[in-house]
C-alpha cells in the first residue's frame, strides 16, 4: 500500500482573512473591524504556530469492498452514511488521509481565553480549524494530481463527524493509518490531538465525480464550514465540504 | 432612563470597554462601559438599578441578536468583556449582598470533550444576566460536578458536549447527579444535542442558544 506524507509552511496555504470571518458568520463586506484586526494580528504570527503535517494511505480494490453502504476496508467496516456511500460507491481505491497543524495554536487559544481575552482566543481557535482545511486541501490536490496521472479521479473528502457519519469511526480511521501517524493520536472519546487535525477517506477512480459544493447533503446547522460554503466569498472555499 | 444608563446600556451592547479600546469606531474617544459604571455610581444611581436597567438588558439585546443570526460569537465575547469591565465596579455590593446574585450556575463541558467556547459564552451570558457562574472547566467528571454542586446545594447545573462520543458521557452524569440530588435542575447544550435527547437521558432542559438558557433560568426564579 503506497504512504504519502507532506510538510507544509503556512505560507503555502491557500486563504485569507476573509475565509476566516465568513466561517464566524460575517458576510463580505460587514465584517467586524475589530475582529479584522484581532485576524491579521494572528495571520502575521501564524508561521511560527503552525507545524503542518499530513498524509494518506491508499487502499487499492483487492482490499476494498462496498456492501450494504458499508465500506470494507481491510477488514474494517466504515459504517459511512448513505450520503457518503453514494459518493463513494464507484471508487476503485481509497486514500485514507490525516492532517495537523500541530498543537501551538490550541494550546496559544487556550493561553488567551484563560488569560481573559476570549475574543483573541476564539480567533486562534477559527484560525486553526480553518488553516488546517487549507492544509489538507493542498494534500488532496497532490492525490488528485498523482491520480490524474493514471487517468483516475478523485471524490470529496469524507470525514468522521460530518454528512452523518459517526464520529466514533474514528477509530476505524486511525486502525488502517500507521500508529502516531503525523503525530496524531486518538482521545478514547475520538478526540484528536493535536485538535486542529483532520481524517478521513477520499475515493479514486475512472468513473467517480468532485462535487463543489456538497453542504446541503447534510443536516448540521451550525457548522462553520456551512457558514463558509454559503457565504457570499465561497469562491475562496473549495474543499467540497 | 437617565442617559448615563442609557449611555452604559449602549457600551455594553456595542462592545465598548472603556474610553482606550478604539472599537466601534463610531464610539472612538469616548467613555466606555468601565467609566460609565463608575460615573453612574458616583451619581447616586443605585448598583442594582444600574445591574438592571443598562447591564444585563445591555447583554440581553446583542443575545438577542445572535440568537437572530445578526451578531456572531466576536460580538457576543466583545460585549461579555465590556460586561465585565463595567461589573467590577459592582463587585463589593454584589460582596455587601446589596445586589443578590440570581442564583449559582454551574457549568462544565463533560468528561472526555475539550470543546470550550460555546460553554463560556453561555457561561459569561449568564453571568451577564445577573448569575452567580462557577465555571469548572473542560474534560469534567461526574465527581466534579458532585463535588461543586455539594458546594452550591441551590445550584443549577449546566452541561456542554460537542461530540456525539461524549454525549454518552453527558447521559451518564446526569444520571449520577439526579441519583444523589434528583431535584437537581440540569440543562444541555451543545451543537449534536436535542430536546429528544435532553428528554432521554433525564435532563431537565435543553437550549439551542445561550438566550433561551438564560429565558430558561429567568422562568425559575419567577
Amino acid at each position: 500500500m503506497l504512504i504519502e506524507k507532506y510538510s507544509f509552511a503556512f505560507k503555502d496555504l491557500k486563504f485569507t482573512r476573509n475565509s476566516i470571518a465568513m466561517a464566524m458568520g460575517y458576510q463580505l463586506n460587514s465584517v467586524n473591524p475589530q475582529v479584522e484586526e484581532e485576524i491579521d494580528e494572528v495571520l502575521a504570527v501564524a508561521e511560527n504556530l503552525c507545524n503542518i503535517k499530513g498524509g494518506y494511505k491508499i487502499f487499492d480494490s483487492n482490499v476494498l469492498e462496498k456492501i450494504n453502504h458499508k465500506l470494507i476496508i481491510e477488514n474494517q467496516s466504515l459504517c459511512v452514511h448513505p450520503i457518503v456511500f453514494r459518493q463513494i460507491k464507484k471508487t476503485e481505491s481509497i486514500a485514507v488521509f490525516l492532517c495537523t497543524l500541530g498543537n501551538e495554536i490550541t494550546r496559544k487559544s487556550r493561553e488567551l481565553i484563560n488569560a481573559g481575552e476570549p475574543l483573541k482566543g476564539y480567533v486562534y481557535d477559527t484560525f486553526g480549524s480553518i488553516a488546517v482545511e487549507a492544509a489538507m486541501d493542498l494534500i488532496q490536490e497532490e492525490l488528485r494530481m498523482k491520480s490524474s496521472l493514471s487517468g483516475l479521479k478523485i471524490t470529496n473528502r469524507y470525514s468522521p463527524g460530518y454528512c452523518g457519519w459517526n464520529i466514533s469511526e474514528q477509530e476505524k480511521i486511525f486502525s488502517l493509518l500507521p500508529d502516531k501517524f503525523c503525530g496524531v493520536e486518538l482521545t478514547d472519546s475520538c478526540l484528536m490531538l493535536p485538535v486542529k487535525s483532520v481524517s478521513g477517506i477520499i475515493g479514486i477512480g475512472r468513473n467517480v465525480k468532485y462535487n463543489s459544493y456538497t453542504c446541503n447533503l447534510c443536516d448540521m446547522e451550525k457548522c462553520l464550514y456551512k457558514n463558509l460554503a454559503n457565504s457570499s466569498y465561497s469562491n475562496d472555499f473549495n474543499t467540497g465540504r | 432612563m437617565s442617559d448615563i444608563l442609557e449611555r452604559l446600556l449602549h457600551s455594553v451592547e456595542s462592545g465598548k470597554i472603556n474610553r482606550l479600546s478604539p472599537f466601534p469606531p463610531s464610539l472612538k474617544g469616548q467613555d466606555g462601559a468601565d467609566e460609565l459604571c463608575k460615573q453612574a455610581l458616583d451619581e447616586g444611581i443605585k448598583p442594582d438599578i444600574i445591574l438592571n436597567e443598562a447591564l444585563i438588558p445591555g447583554m440581553s439585546n446583542i443575545g438577542e441578536k445572535y440568537s437572530q443570526g445578526r451578531a456572531f460569537v466576536p460580538e457576543m465575547l466583545i460585549s461579555a468583556k465590556a460586561m465585565t469591565a463595567a461589573m467590577k465596579h459592582l463587585k463589593p455590593f454584589f460582596i455587601s449582598g446589596e445586589i443578590k446574585r440570581k442564583g449559582v450556575f454551574v457549568i462544565g463541558t463533560v468528561a472526555g470533550d475539550l470543546h470550550e467556547i460555546g460553554k463560556n459564552i453561555v457561561s459569561m451570558t449568564i453571568e451577564g444576566s445577573g448569575w452567580e457562574v462557577v465555571d469548572l472547566g473542560v474534560d469534567v467528571k461526574a465527581d466534579k460536578f458532585l463535588e461543586t454542586i455539594e458546594k452550591y446545594p441551590g445550584s443549577v447545573v449546566g452541561m456542554s458536549a460537542l461530540l456525539t462520543t461524549t454525549m454518552a458521557s453527558m447521559e451518564s452524569i446526569v444520571k449520577e447527579i439526579k441519583n444523589k440530588y434528583p431535584g437537581k435542575v440540569i440543562m444541555v447544550g451543545g451543537a449534536p444535542l436535542s430536546h429528544e435527547f435532553c428528554n432521554s437521558i433525564g435532563a431537565d432542559f435543553y437550549s439551542p442558544d445561550p438566550r433561551g438558557a438564560v429565558e430558561f433560568l429567568k422562568k425559575l426564579g419567577a
